[in-house]
């Protein structure tokens, strides 16, 4: 999972890391984990992907936790034939999203709560 | 600091130039902004090259240098200025510097991009090694795919319809059919492009909402201004003298989920507000803006964002046809990205060419009338870090 | 050139019965009508001075897919290419592209090539997806062998059709096969396939009464972007 960080001096919220805060510059965070359930804020459906992907209708978002955390992750919906919508419930889990020479990379994966 | 003019522009024709090198690319736009000064065989004391990506695109490095060595501009001091998409507007800036500072008297600036050297996907991986690597880069998201995540906030926000967008599209092509160096060459229809049933097929989705019409392609392409001071330029020729009135840059948060409002493109607004605050002018004081309509949607965010209109009402504008050429402000008659195309380093010092035309009275066709004042804006990232520029022709 | 009959019958392939590719008309982005139609052998000599250009352009392959096609032409039109069926696409009258395709088994086609002359308004990927159409709809098969000569297109198709790597090779002898199901046909159809049908008379009228060939030099433009000289 994603580590997020909150800033000791004015509680803003930060992921990923800075090493100053994005709000007041300060130097000290509690870092901590994501809930696993967030709501999408926004999203894009992409069918031309860059090199690396051999597939199309890859599902992108944005969403917020229910800790405040944003982040941006592959959500998991056959927009053929699933509905999307802003603001719908999802489930986070820790995935993972390219294959970079059989390599895997993890990321968010999210699907409808 | 010195007063700085443009004394000279000059581009080449944007396409796919699989015959060209890069640097023969930016040799030949930096000759046509020497020789459209009237340089002759006067010295050029820096050249400053925007260029995102050439070690990606073209496995060439230090491509200042190796343009110095191609037009013989020895001892020049020569950099290569990186930006992103931003890379024109931010190597005019450091032009600029030079010579406002008294470090060096004549400037040669070229932007360039050679981006299809490597096929489609491959372009559009190098585009989005602009995103942030680790919360952003590994999901496979292209700028098409942020430009659709901002459209669909902002669209919602605004009120702003597929029709909108199209209107963009419409107009920056037909703009773009009367500009010789404009990449795509075709006229556009709402019809063609969004109401038709086939539509769907000839305009399909690349990263909804945003379909292929609603994106600048991927293109090939240089062009150059010569900076230098008014005392020098009067001397060099008798065109008029563009002036450097006013830059602004502004930078914000990499990842786009940081932001507090998502739809709120910050860099723009201050970017152009330090740019109209060092020009002594107001938005309205503008006659002609190249604004980086890499997607539709941002032609519009950014007319609002950079004060011409207040949010919520630059899609009106559009539709009342007040960005037109011969409309109360016209944004975009050289095509803009959309049409004109958008090697990404070349873009800012392209819009800057064209305002520099527009001004002289030397665009042709597309002629925007009696222009005094221009404005362009150069995004960089996904609208992280932003040149704003105001050109302005002296009484 | 008298045609010994008797020989020939022992050379000539037994053509199948193939049903017709009904004419359809796509609006370009332009709003430009492009008439979608079947021609046929007696329709040879008018394509050929169309594909001649390209043979000298290597860009994206357009040399070996001209040179291909055009030799494919010759021989359906001498009786040495058996079930082939061509569509071209027509603006106004202009020849804009030519597909063709042939049936290799009543249930397996083999599309063998897709040549662009207008660029950058999705002709060739049109006329792509026509003739798919014609092999699953018309001609009622259960799939269709693909492989290309440029990566681009290629790349293009695999993804946008989702099409499977099938074992064996293509009958151009080049890149692997992959296959286009009837299962996914119908799936990508919605998005790639366009056209309506019948074509307004007045349309086909055109269409029909001359295939407009352009100049040679309009065609290598056309394919290479004109270099446009700017003083
Ligand atoms: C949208 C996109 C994926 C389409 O690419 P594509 O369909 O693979 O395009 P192709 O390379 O096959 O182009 C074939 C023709 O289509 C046309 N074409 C391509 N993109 C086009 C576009 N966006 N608008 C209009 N016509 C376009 C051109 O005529 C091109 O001909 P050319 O080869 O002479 O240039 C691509 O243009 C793209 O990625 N654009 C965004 C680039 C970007 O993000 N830039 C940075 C922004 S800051
Ligand atoms: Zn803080």
């Amino acid at each position: 999972m994603i580590t997020a960080y909150k800033c000791k001096s004015c509680g803003q919220i930060m992921y990923p890391y800075h090493y100053r805060c994005i709000n007041c510059g300060g130097r000290e965070f509690e870092s901590f984990v994501p809930s696993t359930k967030a709501k999408l804020l926004t999203y894009t459906v992409i069918e031309q992907l860059p090199w690396g992907f051999d597939e199309r209708g890859r599902v992108l978002g944005v969403v917020e936790f229910s800790n405040k955390v944003r982040a941006m992750g592959l959500i998991d919906i056959d927009a053929d034939t699933e509905e999307i919508n802003i603001g719908m419930k999802l489930t986070a889990t820790w995935e993972p999203v390219r294959d970079t020479y059989g390599e895997k990379i993890y990321g968010l994966v999210f699907r409808p709560a | 600091m010195k007063p700085v003019v443009m004394a000279g522009a000059g581009m080449i024709p944007f396409e796919r130039r699989d015959d060209d090198t890069l640097i023969d690319m930016l040799a030949e736009a930096g000759l046509r902004a020497m020789d459209d000064a009237g340089l002759g065989d006067q010295p050029v004391d820096a050249v400053y090259v925007g260029n995102m990506a050439s070690g990606l695109f073209n496995h060439q490095v230090s491509v200042a240098s190796a343009l110095v060595d191609k037009l013989s501009l020895y001892p020049a001091a020569a950099e290569r200025i990186e930006n992103g998409p931003a890379s024109g507007g931010s190597a005019i800036k450091h032009g600029y510097q030079a010579i406002a500072s008294g470090m060096a008297d004549v400037v040669l600036v070229v932007g360039g991009e050679k981006m299809r050297e490597v096929i489609g996907p491959r372009a559009t991986d190098v585009v989005a090694c602009m995103a942030q690597p680790e919360a952003e880069y590994i999901y496979g998201v292209s700028l098409p795919a942020l430009a659709g995540m901002f459209a669909r906030l902002y669209m919602k926000a605004y009120g702003i319809t597929p029709e909108h967008l199209a209107q963009v599209a419409i107009k920056n092509h037909a703009n773009g059919l009367l500009n010789p160096y404009a990449h795509i060459r075709a006229r556009v229809t709402l019809e063609g492009i969004l109401t038709h049933p086939d539509s769907k097929v000839g305009n399909p989705i690349v990263a909804d909402p945003l379909r292929l019409y609603d994106c600048c392609p991927v293109s090939d392409g240089a062009a150059a201004v010569l900076l230098t001071t008014p005392e020098i330029a009067k001397k060099l020729s008798a065109k008029p003298a563009i002036t450097v009135a006013g830059i602004g840059q502004a930078t914000d948060t990499h990842a786009l989920h940081e932001r507090a409002d998502p739809t709120d493109l910050k860099a723009v607004t201050i970017a152009a507000q330090k740019a109209f605050e060092m020009a002594g002018c107001k938005p309205a004081d503008v006659d002609v803006a190249e604004l980086h309509d890499a997607f539709t949607i941002l032609e519009i965010a950014e007319s609002e964002h950079a004060g011409f209109f207040k949010k919520g009402e630059g899609a009106k504008a559009l539709a009342a046809g007040e960005t037109q050429i011969g409309g109360k402000l016209p944004i975009n008659p050289s095509g803009g990205l959309k049409a004109r195309g958008h090697p990404v380093g070349a873009t800012g010092v392209a819009q800057a060419v064209e305002l520099v035309w527009q001004l002289r009275g030397e665009a042709g066709e597309r002629q925007v009338k009696n222009a005094q004042t221009g404005f362009s804006l150069n995004f960089g990232g996904f609208g992280n870090n932003v040149v704003a520029l105001v050109l302005r022709r002296e009484k | 050139m008298r045609i010994d009959m008797e020989l020939e019958a022992y050379l000539r392939p037994p053509d199948a019965p193939m049903p017709l590719y009904p004419a359809k008309v796509i609006t370009l982005v332009t709003g430009g009508k492009m008439v979608v139609r079947q021609v046929f052998r007696e329709d040879v000599p008018k394509l050929l001075p169309a594909v001649r250009p390209t043979l000298d352009i290597p860009r994206d392959y357009y040399d070996v897919v001209g040179a291909r096609l055009y030799a494919e032409l010759l021989a359906w039109q001498r009786y040495r290419y058996r079930d082939v069926f061509c569509i071209i696409g027509q603006v106004d009258g202009l020849l804009v592209g030519i597909v063709n395709s042939r049936m290799y088994s009543p249930q397996v086609g083999i599309s063998l090539h897709t040549l662009a002359i207008e660029r950058g308004l999705r002709v060739g990927a049109h006329l792509f997806a026509a003739k798919m159409e014609h092999h699953i709809e018309y001609l009622g098969q259960d799939e269709v062998l693909i492989t290309a000569e440029s990566p681009i297109g290629f790349r293009r198709w695999m993804i946008e059709y989702g099409l499977e790597l099938r074992e064996g090779q293509h009958e151009l002898g080049g890149a692997a096969p992959y296959g286009l199901t009837r299962e996914m046909y119908f799936d990508a159809k919605h998005r790639l396939v366009a056209g309506q049908r019948p074509v307004p008379p007045d349309l086909m009228e055109v269409a029909e009464r001359e295939i407009i060939v352009a100049s040679e030099q309009d065609i290598i433009e056309k394919i290479l972007g004109a270099r446009r000289e700017i003083p």
